[in-house]
């Protein structure tokens, strides 16, 4: 039996996986989130969950819904739930 | 015996190059691909998003995105997208 320990090397965590690193790098940054509807929302990223539910800051403290571009809603902070969710695109450089 | 590749494994070479995504709906994707997880979200960079609609179609330049999994059709590694074909 082996029981020498392992290297350090392989005790460090594997990086998570590119949508995680993603979704913490865009945070309080600007975004467009896309919905399957088509729908599109602007806004800050603010807290990512676990199944892309993410709270949307404001862009001057309003999240700004587009249908078809044409601005149709403006909210304060709003909340989007991850199933809808078609994208998420960062509007500033990361 | 020739070795097989498994599927995630051929989009896993093709990190760095660039993939056509066509989703489940009128809608298909091209950009570099940085990376996917186990539910193929996807991370992509320098995208272009082509949008069939009524009047043709739209197509929208994006940076860094990511494209959720779960509407995702078929993947075509090194492929410039609709517009080279």
């Amino acid at each position: 039996m082996d029981d020498s320990p392992r290297p350090p090397s392989d005790q460090s965590p594997p990086p998570p996986p590119p949508p995680a690193q993603f979704l913490k790098g865009i945070v309080g940054k600007r975004v467009i989130v896309r919905l399957t509807s088509g729908v599109d929302y602007r806004g800050s990223a603010c807290v990512l969950g676990v199944f892309w539910m993410m709270l949307i800051d404001a862009w001057y403290r309003s999240t700004i819904e587009h249908v078809n571009g044409i601005v149709t809603n403006r909210y304060g902070d709003a909340f989007i739930r991850g199933n809808n969710v078609l994208y998420i695109s960062a509007a500033e450089p990361m | 015996m020739a070795s097989q590749i498994l599927p995630l494994e051929l989009i896993d070479r093709c990190i760095g190059s660039k993939i056509w995504v066509i989703m489940k709906s009128e809608r298909e994707f091209t950009g570099t691909l940085l990376g996917f997880d186990d539910y193929v979200n996807i991370v992509l960079e320098d995208v272009i998003e082509y949008e069939a609609t009524a009047q043709g179609v739209k197509k929208t330049k994006l940076a860094q995105t990511l494209l959720n999994g779960s509407n995702i059709a078929m993947l075509i590694p090194g492929s410039e997208g609709p517009d080279a074909s």
